[in-house]
């Protein structure tokens, strides 16, 4: 990064907002670091980048830490060079900055689960990703993604028509299968039980999902309904580091509940949708929200031990794993319920090692997939996760994540591992027995 | 006792540390101005869960090796890391113990006991210098202040090693050199990565409440696998 004292419009205004974003929580986190290294080895970038660096989370973190060195620590700001504070002064350096905070890191929160001082990382990665983002400084992919969430409603720039369109053929064809004329999908019926939000990817590219989701909610008998508009339960400013985004995103979904006077907002499987929804969104937001909201995983989980579905797990008669999405894992604890449901649905689990909250990311979090640019670094890490897959010897790898499906099907043909990506709702789906049918039951 | 020594136990002492105890009072106030943020939702995880249990766990984490896979896996850096701070401890409690208490170094076996943990830490402060200087990732993340520390630290081991059976037979400069040091680190530490330990707990408490209320915290190890 430059030395030289003139600054830049973009870098003043960084500073500026910095002060802004700390809370103490922050600021424990960007002061305690003792560099002790022992993060290094729970990066997947590291591991797979042996000998550089710059992918160890201490180094990326202290990126952000010499900023705050430099305008908020004493001795930062007496004698810079006694403790590596820097400040930045031109365009340059936030683009060097941008490299590190979105090309370099997931925010997986692996490191911060590893560091003996508590240090978040993940965090404060995250807040500095803001602070570039409101000042323009972005990937392309995360720009695109952000301006089709704050203008469309939804991160892929889904219209309306092609929502209501697709949930339309998908409520037909869901007739033809179960030969009933009462299944399909009800859109913007009000007071009722559940309200149940998508990932726009599985409008547009997977809407297998919603069909599997339909047909379980039918043989559930449950009451059910999904918004017409406001309906994307996924949430760019988790990547980006914009919390108005976040806050803006989360309340579109929250008043469209609350409009419907539904009971229970459902969330469709996908770990960045779910942790935004359902345990940022009211931090960023500002709000407090009156109905409960939860997983499908959690829901179709319930309606097997109430016996509202019932399952043959011969149906689904490959070998599967199962993959922990950082952000249902680490962020949200959600990893003993898909294990349960897993276990349920099919006959051959295999555990991934290392798993839950020490899992290893599929290395398309953080909004990685949509930054091209830094696809080839991205692939290479994916090595730990390709080494993981293949040792279980699962021919399928089940995740609660929409963005581990394209993140884990893209290294898996990458590294050639012949594995098929599922999502449990798919497994339930399956394995769900329709009217006689049945050949086992499960309590 | 020379006047010199006398002034290093005690008034130097003293004044240094009425100095720490400003300076941190001072820089604790800085931190709490901050505002603490606030978790709106609902809890998440599984219901042996919470807020309070995870802030617990994560206190006691540092005492767990088994309960993080980075110390999990480097169990010779984390027995430096014991003996290193045990020596710390001893090292501090050696500075009052010399000034207030030294009858209790008249026994041999306190004696013993107190230059075995420092005299440990001494070589691990050695090894932990070696390997800073050695590996690319710590030398990549180190700033001056951490060689400064660390070396400081490692040095003053060594006077206190010298200076705990409290004996001037052989002259004083040890233990005038042990107290200087010790005053001059009361000085510093405000300042340098040492002083970590004032930042820790509340890193520790808010990534704990964090992680608790999210239903992460405490972590469930050696999970039950089905064949």
């Amino acid at each position: 990064m430059s030395d030289s004292p003139a600054r830049s419009q973009k870098a003043q205004k960084v500073l500026e907002r910095f002060a802004k974003k700390l809370n103490r929580q922050m600021v424990g986190s960007l002061l305690a670091c003792v560099h002790c290294g022992m993060c290094t080895d729970a990066c997947h970038y590291v591991l797979a980048n042996p000998g550089d660096p710059t992918f160890a989370p201490a180094y990326k973190a202290d990126q952000v830490r010499r900023i705050f060195k430099r305008h908020f620590d004493w001795t930062g700001r007496v004698f810079p060079w006694w403790v590596k504070a820097k400040s930045v002064y031109s365009d340059d350096d936030l683009e060097q900055l941008k490299d590190i905070i979105f090309g370099k890191c997931t925010n997986c929160r692996r490191c911060s689960i590893n560091c003996p001082m508590g240090v978040d990382f993940a965090t404060f990665n995250r807040m500095a990703r803001g602070l570039l983002v409101s000042v323009g400084v972005m990937p392309e992919g995360v720009a695109v993604a952000s301006k089709d969430q704050w203008e469309l409603g939804n991160q892929m720039g889904v219209l309306r028509e092609d929502y209501l369109e697709t949930l339309d053929w998908v409520s037909e064809e869901l007739r033809q299968e179960l030969g009933d004329p009462n299944a399909g999908i009800p859109i913007d019926v009000m007071n009722c039980d559940v309200v149940y939000a998508i990932n726009p990817r599985e409008i547009k590219y997977d809407p297998r999902t919603i069909a599997d989701a339909a047909k379980i909610f039918h043989l559930a008998g449950e009451n059910w309904t999904m918004p017409s508009e406001g309906w994307d339960m996924t949430n760019f400013g988790l990547f980006s580091g914009d919390d108005d985004l976040g806050g803006a995103v989360a309340r579109r979904l929250y008043d469209k509940v609350e409009e419907l006077r539904g009971k229970k907002l459902v969330i469709s499987e996908c770990g960045h949708g779910y942790r935004s929804t359902r345990c940022e969104g009211q931090n960023w937001g500002g709000v407090d929200v009156d109905f409960e909201m939860e997983s499908s995983v959690i829901t179709m989980l319930r309606y097997i031990k109430e016996g509202r579905i019932r399952i043959d797990p011969f149906k689904n008669n490959k070998s599967y794993t199962y993959h922990d999405s950082c952000n249902n894992a680490r962020s949200c604890g959600l990893f003993e319920e898909p294990r349960e449901l897993l276990q349920i649905v099919c006959n051959d689990f295999r555990e991934m090692y290392p798993n839950r909250a020490e899992n290893y990311c599929c290395t398309g979090g953080g909004g990685a997939m949509s930054m091209s640019e830094y696809s080839a670094q991205r692939l290479k890490s994916a090595k730990i996760k390709a080494d993981q897959l293949k040792a279980t010897g699962a021919k399928v790898v089940v995740t609660s994540c929409h963005n581990c499906v394209d993140g884990l099907t893209d290294l898996i043909r990458y590294y050639k591992l012949g594995m098929e990506v599922m999502q449990l709702v798919n497994l339930v789906a399956n394995a769900a027995i329709v009217k006689e049918k049945v050949t086992a039951a499960l309590p | 006792m020379s006047g010199l020594l006398h002034f290093s136990e005690h008034t130097l002492q003293e004044a240094a540390l009425i100095f720490m105890a400003i300076v941190y009072t001072l820089r604790l106030r800085w931190l709490l101005r901050f505002k603490a943020g606030r978790e709106r939702q609902a809890p998440t995880g599984l219901p042996e869960t919470s807020k309070a249990r995870g802030i617990i766990y994560s206190w006691a984490n540092i005492a767990m090796p088994w309960a993080m896979e980075s110390t999990r896996t480097k169990v010779f850096v984390y027995v430096q890391f014991v003996v290193f701070h045990l020596g710390v401890a001893a090292s501090i409690a050696l500075s009052f113990i010399i000034p207030y208490v030294p009858k209790l170094l008249e026994l041999s076996f306190f004696v013993r006991i107190f230059q075995i943990i420092i005299g440990t830490a001494f070589l691990v402060g050695i090894l932990r210098i070696i390997r800073r200087v050695k590996s690319v990732y710590l030398r990549a993340i180190s700033a001056p202040d951490d060689y400064f520390s660390l070396a400081l630290l490692t040095s003053w081991f060594f006077l206190a090693f010298l200076s705990v059976p409290n004996s001037t037979a052989g002259g004083e400069w040890h233990l005038i050199a042990f107290f200087l040091l010790t005053a001059f680190f009361l000085i510093y530490v405000p300042f340098s990565k040492i002083s970590h330990y004032l930042y820790y707990p509340f890193a520790r408490y808010y990534f704990g409440k964090t992680m608790g209320h999210r239903g992460v915290y405490p972590i469930k190890h050696f999970p039950e696998i089905r064949r």
